[in-house]
């Protein structure tokens, strides 16, 4: 029995954890969860991975009613007949072995599943059922056991998987290796004494390479035309040359009956090459870097026809001054007028507002906000894609064009390129006067000895392993040219709400604290029925606190509830309410027994371990707030040391892209880093945007990664090891570099012969890989495990 | 010496019927995975065992 962590989830326990078996839960979601599981002889969940568990998110009975939609059930649905429904659905919570185990027992737990697949990388689980069961079913069940799938991303996996990479590389291998195989006695110059031998495996090796040639080598030849058609150069310059090199001469020895030239080593060249591009590109399958505000919106909503009944319409079908019911926590899908009498709704996520805003009746409602409290009715004023929130989206995508990042590589190529050309055309000329007949030769082996193979593999295998080492410390690139430009990041700017600070949780103080833990029970009860936003903190913070019966309670709009216990009457809300008028400030809420009086203070709990890191790493100088909030924090925010003038509070979006063009015109290089949808045209704008998230797989602003929000405090040292990572590539550019001059200075004196080059670019090509690799991973171990 | 030719020959149809699985094993899906397959193995009870009454037990 573990006594620190909850059994299902692994999560802190709370202070007053729910016991079950022996085992302690954080919340009745888990522990039902465990029930499930328990009853249906699947306890092996808790085998495979201890506390694997995913957090049951609150359902409600219709939240997926949508589903059963027909025209939008057949957006999910694959294959249908009388028999069977199959479907395809992302669900991002997917995490273990034990969530494989969990959804591939699915049918234990219920009958008219018939089998689930899932798919690790991608996140999803392709999943069979019988037709009599809902879709609607099929996702709260799925929602009921922890995985609740995520319908926007319906579209993003679709998208068939791109599979033409592996053949390229299965066939270079299998070049390689063939071609290898049949040159080993030429090796040994064994082949030298029977001529129908050679031109035989010779002519079969010109056959195995075409191929190669044609299908595999093709990205470099597309990447280097493209290059130079934009009278650019990059490092698939040198590299086609060297391939067209390698491979002409290999041809024209081959039908001069002079053996199979250098067949072998093209074949291997090309082989190592896309083993670099493969490790290079493997990415995160399941995350999603660019998504657009259709998936932030929900699918569907529900309509109210004049006569008021209700019917849910996908969204697209809304029209103006069309009537709407959005619910609790529901987000409000274009801009529409407020026709219940009070709302409050949550804007945090679109102007950075911490607090939620109280809206009468007749105020406009942007879209992008979420409701709290009761459903409310709204008028559509305008459609989804015409609302102010996607027009902004729309606005500050277009206009902020990253700038294209040169790659470092590409500019060392420039230089590589010439002088590659000065050194041939030199050492061309020098043996025109000592042997004429040798020039062709020699000025082919040196264009072939200095193909880049080596230093085109540093880049691809520092930079990924670099990337993969930031996976694993919490933060996901989007590609590893993102590394890259970690390296030179001098300025940290941060956004305030859900960024700086921690959007799940309320710093709570009870003051003066003299409340009996009865009587705080009474009042977490009274607030879990609450809708207010504080209330609701109240009782999310305090969630394990058991069930009371409450007598008489009721909730007087706008001002607070009064209830009954134990004979007790017990009054929860404002300063007024509880008729102490003189003590309101700010956002507080006040709890009122007969005999005590207190007060509850609601503050945003700033993330102060990870601001204290930054501010230590960068020093306050180069570190900035930029807030769509007001200021009330500020003073909070200097206190937590960042210099008053480098804060800016009450920004629209595109305000804050502006500051952030003003730093870089500055020369500052800016990382800036934010979770909102007003975050967006900052994110574009700077040098490296990065999405925090606390939940990996709830929607994030499009941004070049994704950080996920307890590693923030590890910020720093990733900065670190992204510069690292720049060393590394430059030791690895040194030693490819070396080895290009020794065998350059060989096939200057001309005594290339294919058994030295395809031993010297093989280890090469894995000097560098072992180089690269391990520095970085030491380092990661130096800086995390320490 | 002849049959080093013959051998040669073998020696690359043996290698192309491999290259043909592996680009059989790609077009499956067979790479597109690489960690659930590893796990499910060691799950102890059969995942897959009841299925409709006429239907395949194609996974």
């Amino acid at each position: 029995m573990s006594t620190e962590a909850c059994y299902h989830c692994g999560d802190a326990l709370p202070f007053r954890p729910i016991k079950a078996d022996n085992h302690l839960f954080c919340c009745n979601g888990c522990s039902n969860v465990y029930q499930l599981l328990e009853a249906n002889q699947m306890g092996a969940f808790y085998k495979y991975e201890p506390m694997a568990g995913s957090k049951p998110a609150k359902e409600r009975p219709d939240q997926y009613a949508f589903l059963d939609l027909p025209e939008i059930r057949s957006r999910y649905i694959s294959f249908e007949n009388e028999q069977q429904v199959r479907v395809n659905l992302s669900l991002p919570a997917i995490h273990c072995s034990s969530c494989i185990y969990l959804l591939e027992n699915l049918h234990k737990l219920e009958a008219k599943v018939l089998r689930v697949q899932v798919h690790f990388a991608r996140k999803e689980a392709a999943i069979v059922f019988s037709p009599d069961f809902k879709l609607s079913e099929l996702a709260l069940l799925l929602n009921y056991i922890g995985y609740p799938p995520d319908f926007s991303r319906n579209e993003e996996t679709k998208k068939k998987q791109d599979r033409t990479f592996l053949f390229q590389l299965g066939i270079a291998g299998f070049a390689f290796g063939s071609i290898m195989l049949w040159s080993t006695p030429d090796y040994f110059g064994l082949g030298q004494d029977n001529a129908t031998f050679r031109n035989f495996t010779a002519v079969l090796s010109f056959i195995v390479s075409l191929p190669v040639l044609l299908f595999s080598a093709r990205p470099y030849f597309i990447s280097a035309y493209k290059a130079l058609r934009s009278k650019s150069i990059n490092l698939d310059v040198p590299i086609t040359i060297g391939i067209l090199a390698l491979y002409t001469q290999s041809v024209l020895q081959i039908f001069s009956w002079e053996g199979a030239g250098y067949m072998d080593s093209f074949a291997g060249f090309i082989f190592f090459l896309l083993i670099g591009k493969w490790f290079q590109n493997l990415t995160y399958a399941s995350l999603s870097f660019d998504r657009d505000f259709s998936s932030f919106f929900p699918v569907a909503i529900q309509r109210l026809k004049p006569d008021l009944s209700k019917e849910i319409v996908p969204i697209e079908q809304l029209q103006i001054d069309e009537l709407i019911e959005v619910r609790n926590e529901e987000i409000i899908p274009c801009d529409s007028e407020l026709l219940s009498e009070e709302t409050f709704i949550d804007y945090s996520f679109v102007t950075g507002e911490a607090q939620p805003v109280l809206l009468k009746k007749g105020a406009l409602v942007y879209a992008g906000g979420q409701v709290q409290g009761l459903a409310c009715r709204l008028k559509v004023k305008a459609t989804t894609n015409r609302s102010h929130l996607t027009q902004l989206w729309n606005e500050t995508k277009d206009k902020t064009p990253k700038n294209q990042l040169i790659r470092y590589q590409d500019r060392l190529s420039r230089y590589f390129l010439l002088i590659l050309l000065l050194i041939a055309s030199v050492s061309g000329i020098a043996w025109y006067f000592v042997a004429p007949s040798s020039v062709f030769r020699v000025v082919v082996a040196i264009l072939i000895v200095a193909c880049p193979c080596a230093l085109a593999l540093s880049a691809p295998f520092t930079l990924g392993n670099a990337m993969r080492v930031l996976g694993k410390a919490g933060l996901y690139l989007k590609n590893s040219s993102v590394v890259e430009a970690l390296t030179s990041i001098d300025t940290i700017v941060l956004d305030k709400t859900g960024t700086l600070t921690d959007p799940n949780s309320y710093q709570i103080t009870v003051a003066p604290h003299h409340l009996t833990d009865q009587d705080f029970t009474v009042f977490v009860n009274m607030a879990r029925q609450s809708t207010h936003p504080l209330s609701k903190a109240l009782a999310l913070a305090n969630e394990a606190a058991p069930e009371l019966e409450l007598l008489q309670l009721e909730e007087i709009k706008g001002q607070g509830m009064r209830a009954e216990w134990n004979g007790e009457t017990y009054l929860l809300g404002s300063a007024a309410f509880i008729g102490e008028a003189h003590l309101a400030k700010g956002s507080e809420l006040f709890l009122k027994t007969s005999i005590n009086c207190a007060h509850l203070r609601f503050e945003s709990s700033w993330r102060s371990a990870a601001i204290k890191s930054i501010l230590e790493g960068y020093g306050a100088a180069n570190c900035y707030v930029l807030s769509g909030d007001h200021n009330q924090d500020s003073a909070a925010l200097s206190g937590l040391g960042f210099l008053k003038n480098h804060l800016f509070f009450e920004l629209s979006p595109q305000q804050k892209a502006v500051q952030i063009q003003q730093l870089q015109k500055a020369g500052k290089q800016v990382l800036y880093i934010g979770d909102g949808l007003n975050d967006v045209g900052a994110l574009g704008t700077a040098a490296i945007g990065l999405a925090l998230s606390e939940d990996m797989f709830r929607f994030t602003p499009s941004a070049d990664g994704i950080l996920e929000a307890k590693s923030l405090v590890r910020l720093i040292q990733m900065l670190r090891i992204g510069r690292y990572a720049k060393r590394v590539l430059q030791i690895c550019l040194a030693f490819s570099l070396s080895y290009n001059i020794f065998g350059l200075s060989i096939a200057i004196s001309g005594q290339l012969t294919p058994l030295i080059a395809a031993i010297l670019m093989p280890i090469s090509s894995i000097t560098i890989v072992l180089l690269s690799t391990l520095l970085i991973q030491a380092k990661y171990k130096r800086t995390f495990k320490s | 010496m002849g049959i080093i030719y013959l051998m040669l020959i073998v020696s690359l149809c043996i290698a192309a019927f491999f290259l043909g699985f592996f680009f059989w094993a790609t077009k499956n899906g067979q790479f597109d995975d690489d960690y659930g397959p590893s796990v499910r193995v060691l799950f102890e009870d059969e995942p897959i065992i009841k299925d409709v009454k006429n239907g395949s037990s194609k996974v």
